[in-house]
This record gives structure tokens, C-alpha cells and sequence, in this order.
């Protein structure tokens, strides 16, 4: 049974603009549920500095104006999905998982603890001990909040995913809270262990247990194939 | 064939959802499989597709507004097909609480008296009918059961926020399990019985603003304060006035400094409604309607009276509304709601000669304005120093509810109108 579960590995390389990779997941769903496309696919990429507000967050939750942001090679965008304000830029990985619950479980808080435990197994390998705060999806070490979660799901195909922070400038999260009194305190791998981990390799692991978690066999994948 | 359209349990643990939007309207055609709306739970959006086509005849629970698992959201049905029935059967079962803002019209929710704690009264899942939620009471006391009673009270469960189920509308064990689950707001949760109530809205908090609710009261106690402080030049204000005064010399009538600015403030908080409000616990208050607290020493402290609906009254009304209220508050002759529910509030102590000073907020408002006296000064301005009239004023804003850069743009308002006051008259 686990080796007809194909779990698509797609890595990016370089930085990924917010809007190409939100294109890119559309025509992945569309395929998915089109059926052109039967295998799960995880998408992992960076992206340059942007800042996304969901439709839950206002403008004033930022700390400097879009003009001041844009200044400093912000991005600001607006997503059409709940929840608030994210912070995305070099140095997380992001993951994109693609999959149809359909095939898992039809489970919307199961599949954000699934998330969380891939997060968790993959820290502990860096020797980080990462767990959960009831009632703040996420991953947190402590009270510092290492990895976001926010998923999107269409005829319970999901997209849209986790960010991880591995040498994420950490000071980019305080554009986002205001009087830089930390709202929420973020730290990333290398504030964790002192060491600037490569962000290949914390997704390798990543990967790795993403496919033990969800119980698949992964398979890398080129971009050009599902274009 | 009437299709419903529920929140559905999109896990075995989630017991509520939040409508996130509504992609269809009243009225407008729906197919069997297209998406309607998106709803929220957790860190987790989901599309709901309809099951049947037609039109969407009836859109039940709004945007923003967080239901219990299995509460009617919409109806898709035929053009005239008749779904009286099913609604009526959805107000039949409207006995969960919904902790969102479940008021179909653009929220505003009415005066309610004084009760303490958070939400005016449970708002029914379903908002077809205000329904009568208030459970029956007995000359005063709420019929329940000594168990349930013993249950609120461990629970912190307000009894008269409890429907009750059982015989006679009697509040059972099961009603405080249910109120328990769905988050009937505790006791006290603000802190202080908000009076008379001026309408407001319900805004739901984001996770973000949850978070700084919970780190700032840590670090700066219940109300976490933050101050912000600017000087206006007075001048012009001054002007206006000896002219007003001058042309109502023959009224009695006299304009003075702290009624333009009460008149100031209630317009500048019509340009900023996110300042209009209160933290709730679970939610923010933005009223619909601009109540100001006017500071005013007596004897053996001091006493706030309020002036109602400041944005819709003119200078002169302003003027003897406040000196009446004022005096009445010398004398201690204020009733209880003539000095609570003041969704901002004004200090000054200008005429104490005071340069300028910070005031503390008196829970559950969001906001007080400390006022200095209006000094002659040498100012630079345009490169040569002038000597000007001005006021030195302190914002204080609770930061759970308020957010500098919110506070500085009211200021910035409140002082450009200050400094241009002429449009206040007009």
C-alpha cells in the first residue's frame, strides 16, 4: 500500500516570486482535482522578502507603511485566504503541500497536526526540540515561534502550507508587529543551534519526514513537467 | 428540491467555524458542486460547494461571524420555491451560541443596559428572528437548577447569558456543558460594567491582535498603556472663539475652548473609528456613535459625565449640554448613566497651568486625552520664531484595542482640525 502513495518533490530553486507560486498551486490543484494529476505533490522554495495579509488583517497591523516597505524591498500582498498577517523572505523554506486528504483523511485539524509533526521530526534531527501550543497552529520551541501554518482546501485538496524559519533575518518579523515589543517571539534554526544550516539540507529532512508522516514514497520532480 | 447549506464538521474535534466569504450573493444563480463560501477553522480554510442548484435564496450566518458545527448557513433553492419551512425549522434549532457576530445587518448592535461581561445577550446562531434569549426570570432571579447554578459558578459562566432548555426555560446541566463548549462569556471579562451602552460593532479579533492582547497585559498590567504626545497651535481655536463668543453676545450663550474640543475630538473620531472603541475580551467594540467622557474634579475625586452623540450635535448645543452636565456633576447629582459608557474621554487641566500630562484609562474605555494649558511659546516657524499659542495634548490608548500608528493619526487629525478649526462651525 505505501508504495502506490506518490508523494511529487518539487523544489525551487532560487527565490520564487509569492505570485508565481500561488499561480503555480492553482493550475496544481486544478490539475489534481481535473484528475490529470494523481500523486500528491510537495512544493519547496523560498521567496523574496513579502509580507501577506490575509483577509482577516488590516494595514494597520503593519508596522511601517507599504511606501516604507516598498522602500525596503517589501513586498506587500493580499491573499484571499483567512487569518493574518505573514512574513515570508530568504532563508525560510516553504512548503507547498499539494495533497488530496481525500487519500488521507478527511480531517481538517488532523492534517494541521500531520504538519506540525513533520515540522517537529524534521527540528529533532537538528537536535531542536520543537512541539505545539493548543490553540496557536504552529511549530513553537518554547515560547518562540519557529514555524507558521495556514492551509487553504478546495474539495478537500489542499494547498498553501507551512514557512520554517532556517536563517530567516528575524528582525524582517518585527515589520509586522507593531512598537517592536514582540507579540509573538520567532526564532529560526540557527538561532536555535548557532549554526546557519543550509536550507537544502533542513529540507531534505523536511521531505523526509514529510514522507514518513503522511506515509509516502517520494519521488523527485522537475517544474517543467507539470507545465 | 431546497438544498441546505451547513457548517460542516471538517473535523471530529472542530465545534465551530467562522465564515470567512461568502462568494455568491442572495439571489444569484448556484450549481450542484460550485463553491459558495470559504470557512474557517483553525489555521485551515475550506470551500463548501453546493449540493444542490438553483439560486442561493437565503445567506443566514454573515461574514466575520463564528457558528457551532451544524448551524444552517444558507439555502439554495428554486427561484419561488417556498423555504419557510426549513428556516423555520433552523430557528427551532438556534439554541447555540454564536461567539461571532451573528447580526445579519451590517452588525450594529443595540443599547443594551447594563450588563456586565462581554456580549449584550447571546446572539442566536440563526439571525432570523431577535429571538428571546433572556431566560425567564423570577422578579430578578434566573430560573436554574441548583446543579447548573453550582456549575456557572465554577465555570464562571454568566447565568443570565445561558439559555436555558429545561422545563419552563429552566437553565439545566446540560445548557451550562453547552454554554461551557461554545464560550459564553465569563464573568467580568471587562473588567467593569460598561453603563449604558453606546451601539457598536463587533470586531473580531485576528490572531495578531490576540497575541499582543496577551503579551502587553503581561508586561504593563490589565490596560496596557501607551502615550502618545503632541502640541497644537491653539491659535486659530482662540480666534474662533472670541469671534463666536462675540456674535452670540446677546444669547448668554459662551463658546469656550474645551467645547471645541469636544466638538474636535467627535469629528476627528468619525475620520478614525478604529479609535471609537473598547477591548472585550474576545472581540473590540467599535461604536457607532461618538460618547464622550468629560473629566471633572469634585470634592472627593472626580467624575466623568457624558456627553452623547457629540459628532451629531453643533457647537452650542455641545455648550450647554456640557456646562449643564458639568454642574451637575459639581453638585453630585449625576445619574449612574449619565457618567458611564463614554467611548472616549477628555482631561484637561489646562486651567490648573499644568504643561501637559498623562492620564490613566478608566476601564473598559480605550482612551482618555490628556489636556495642558494653552501657553504663549516662541515657535519656529517658516525660519523666524513667533510667538504662539499652544496646547500640549497626551493620547492615552489601551494597546490591546489601539495601535500607535492608529493613535498618531487620530492626533495628527485632531490637530490639523485644531489648527483649521474653522470647518467645525460650518
Amino acid at each position: 500500500m505505501t508504495a502506490d502513495r506518490i508523494c511529487k518533490l518539487l523544489r525551487l530553486p532560487g527565490l520564487t516570486a509569492y505570485g508565481e507560486a500561488l499561480a503555480l498551486q492553482r493550475q496544481l490543484v486544478q490539475a489534481r482535482s481535473g484528475g490529470e494529476l494523481t500523486d500528491d505533490v510537495l512544493i519547496l522554495l523560498e521567496h523574496p522578502r513579502v509580507i501577506t495579509l490575509g483577509r482577516g488583517a488590516r494595514v494597520s497591523n503593519l508596522r511601517a507603511s507599504t511606501e516604507v516597505l516598498a522602500g525596503l524591498g517589501v513586498q506587500v500582498q493580499e491573499v484571499e485566504r483567512g487569518g493574518d498577517v505573514t512574513y515570508h523572505g530568504p532563508g525560510q523554506l516553504v512548503g507547498y503541500p499539494l495533497v488530496d486528504l481525500g487519500r488521507h483523511k478527511k480531517d481538517l485539524h488532523w492534517y494541521l497536526r500531520q504538519l506540525e509533526e513533520v515540522l517537529i521530526q524534521a527540528l529533532g534531527t537538528f537536535g531542536i526540540t520543537a512541539g505545539r501550543v493548543p490553540g496557536y497552529t504552529g511549530v513553537w520551541v518554547d515560547d518562540r515561534k519557529i514555524a507558521s501554518i495556514g492551509v487553504h482546501v478546495s474539495r478537500w485538496v489542499t494547498s498553501h502550507g507551512f514557512a520554517l524559519n532556517v536563517t530567516t533575518d528575524l528582525a524582517d518579523f518585527d515589520l509586522i508587529i507593531p512598537c517592536g515589543i514582540e507579540a509573538v517571539k520567532m526564532t529560526s534554526v540557527e538561532r536555535e543551534t548557532g549554526r546557519a544550516h543550509s536550507i537544502v539540507k533542513v529540507g531534505d529532512k523536511v521531505a523526509r519526514s514529510f514522507a514518513e508522516v503522511f506515509d509516502l514514497t517520494v519521488e523527485p520532480a522537475e517544474l517543467a513537467r507539470f507545465r | 428540491m431546497a438544498t441546505r447549506i451547513v457548517m460542516s464538521k471538517l473535523s471530529p474535534t472542530m465545534e465551530e467555524g467562522r465564515i470567512l466569504q461568502w462568494l455568491k450573493k442572495e439571489g444569484d444563480p448556484v450549481e450542484s458542486g460550485e463553491v459558495v463560501l470559504e470557512v474557517e477553522t483553525d489555521k485551515a480554510n475550506m470551500e463548501v460547494e453546493a449540493m444542490g442548484s438553483g439560486v442561493l435564496k437565503r445567506i443566514l450566518v454573515p461574514e466575520d461571524a463564528t457558528v457551532p458545527t451544524g448551524t444552517l448557513l444558507g439555502v439554495v433553492a428554486a427561484e419561488d420555491e417556498d423555504i419557510s419551512a426549513i428556516l423555520a425549522e433552523a430557528e427551532a434549532v438556534a439554541t447555540g451560541i454564536s461567539v461571532g457576530r451573528a447580526d445579519a445587518k451590517p452588525g450594529t448592535v443595540p443599547p443594551s443596559g447594563a450588563i456586565p461581561g462581554v456580549a449584550a445577550a447571546p446572539h442566536p446562531a440563526t439571525p432570523l428572528e431577535p429571538a428571546a434569549v433572556p431566560p425567564p426570570h423570577d422578579g430578578g432571579r434566573i430560573k436554574a437548577s441548583p446543579l447548573a447554578r453550582r456549575m456557572a459558578e465554577e465555570r464562571g459562566i454568566a447565568l443570565r447569558l445561558v439559555r436555558g432548555t429545561g422545563p419552563a426555560g429552566r437553565i439545566i446541566k446540560r445548557d451550562i456543558e453547552a454554554a461551557a463548549t461554545t464560550g459564553t462569556p465569563a464573568f467580568g471579562e471587562v473588567g467593569t460594567e460598561l453603563g449604558p451602552e453606546p451601539p457598536y460593532e463587533r470586531v473580531e479579533l485576528s490572531q495578531l491582535r490576540k497575541a499582543i492582547a496577551r503579551n502587553l497585559v503581561q508586561s504593563l498590567g490589565p490596560v496596557p498603556h501607551f502615550f502618545l504626545t503632541a502640541e497644537i497651535d491653539m491659535g486659530r481655536v482662540l480666534e474662533l472663539r472670541a469671534e463666536l463668543n462675540k456674535s452670540l453676545q446677546d444669547t448668554g450663550l459662551k463658546i469656550g475652548v474645551n467645547e471645541i474640543l469636544l466638538k474636535t475630538a467627535a469629528q476627528a473620531l468619525l475620520e478614525h473609528p478604529d479609535m471609537n472603541v473598547a477591548f472585550a475580551g474576545d472581540h473590540i467594540r467599535r461604536f457607532t456613535r461618538v460618547d464622550i467622557g468629560i473629566a471633572v474634579a469634585i470634592d472627593d475625586g472626580l467624575i466623568t459625565p457624558v456627553l452623547r452623540d457629540v459628532a451629531a450635535k453643533g457647537l452650542r448645543q455641545i455648550s450647554v449640554e456640557s456646562r449643564e452636565l458639568i454642574a451637575r456633576a459639581r453638585e453630585k447629582k449625576l445619574a449612574p448613566e449619565e457618567y458611564q459608557g463614554a467611548t472616549f474621554t477628555i482631561s484637561n487641566l489646562g486651567m490648573y497651568d499644568i504643561d501637559e500630562f498623562t492620564a490613566v484609562i478608566n476601564p473598559p474605555a480605550a482612551t482618555i486625552l490628556a489636556v495642558g494649558a494653552t501657553q504663549e511659546k516662541p515657535v519656529v516657524v517658516n525660519g523666524t520664531i513667533e510667538i504662539r499659542s499652544r496646547m500640549r495634548v497626551t493620547l492615552s490608548c489601551d494597546h490591546r484595542a489601539v495601535d500607535g500608528a492608529m493613535g498618531a493619526e487620530f492626533l495628527a487629525t485632531l490637530k490639523r482640525m485644531l489648527e483649521n478649526p474653522l470647518r467645525l462651525v460650518l
